[in-house]
């Protein structure tokens, strides 16, 4: 059988990024982090086409989840690529990309522009919903 | 307690990048290499010394963009706009190094802020791969345009 995260294992190396595996019978799954941030890659073994690179973030205690849903909107209208969402009842906050591929060698010259826009997207999130913080009085 | 080399080593490892380690020169000099946003940079850190590093990070300059006098011009006037980050130019005017030096009450405050001092070295050094390219293609957008009107295509 194929590794389909055998790929992205290489793109990662690429980039001079250390990475763990935790396949488990439902799926494959690589971590990693980058300055700091921690990242993973799924793809799942009944649907080898698609692939999931993303990140999760706590939101700060005392946000209000609407606005954080509201800013989250907002991002997935403008931005290439990258879904923003709320989860774990709202206390976190998920970004994905999430594409369908023949093999996830075709992810691989793109994977730094691809890390680059979750790491943005999340930036310009807490940015963001900063300044939704500070213009409430 | 480990030095300011093992320190941020160690520190950049644990953030998930993998580290290539130079041993030091008779100097007590030493260099760690690592590679983050596609970019590679230089950890200089000096025996003894265990609360100061230098990060530094190279650019190619293009060939058609290789001119020297225009460069360090460019190079002087982005480092007006960041005058922590000193500029050099190197291997004739075909690259130029970016490098901020950075110090510490203590070596455990060495690492506060490292990803910060990246991105300060990456911004600057964006900033003036984009002055020198920019610079160019104007002058030779402004050259065609003369050379065109000297020509009588400008009518």
């Amino acid at each position: 059988m194929i590794d389909p995260l055998r790929p992205i294992e290489l793109a990662l190396a690429e980039e001079g990024l250390y990475f763990t595996r935790d396949d488990d019978e439902d799926a494959y799954r690589v971590a990693f982090k980058s300055e700091g941030d921690r990242y993973f890659v799924v793809s799942y073994r009944d649907d080898p086409t698609f692939v999931m690179i993303g990140s999760g973030w706590a939101l700060p205690v005392g946000i209000d989840p609407i606005d954080a849903i509201d800013v989250a909107n907002r991002l997935n209208v403008r931005k290439k690529f990258v879904k923003t969402a709320l989860w774990e009842e709202e206390s976190d906050v998920l970004f994905t990309v999430e594409l369908c591929v023949n093999t996830t060698g075709e992810v691989r010259p793109h994977f730094g522009r691809l890390l680059n826009v979750l790491r943005d997207t999340a930036s310009e999130f807490f940015d963001q919903l900063r300044e939704e913080d500070d213009e409430e009085p | 307690m480990p030095n300011a080399r093992e320190l941020i080593k160690h520190f950049i490892e644990n953030e998930g990048h993998k580290v290539d380690a130079a041993p030091p020169d008779d100097a007590g000099v030493s260099e760690l290499l690592f590679r983050t946003r596609g970019q590679v940079f230089s950890v200089t850190t000096t025996e003894g010394d265990d609360t100061a590093f230098s990060i530094s990070t190279a650019y190619e300059i293009p060939d058609w963009a290789r001119e020297p006098a225009q460069n360090t011009e460019a190079l002087d006037r982005v480092h007006n706009e960041h005058p922590d980050v000193v500029f050099t130019l190197a291997h004739d005017g075909s690259l130029f190094v970016a490098t901020l030096d950075e110090s510490a009450q203590s070596s455990q405050e060495l690492v506060h802020g490292f990803w910060l001092l990246v991105a300060r070295l990456r911004d600057a050094g964006t900033q003036a791969i984009e002055d020198i390219v920019d610079r160019t293609e104007s002058k030779v957008a402004a050259e065609k345009f003369i050379n065109s009107f000297m020509m009588g295509g400008g009518q």
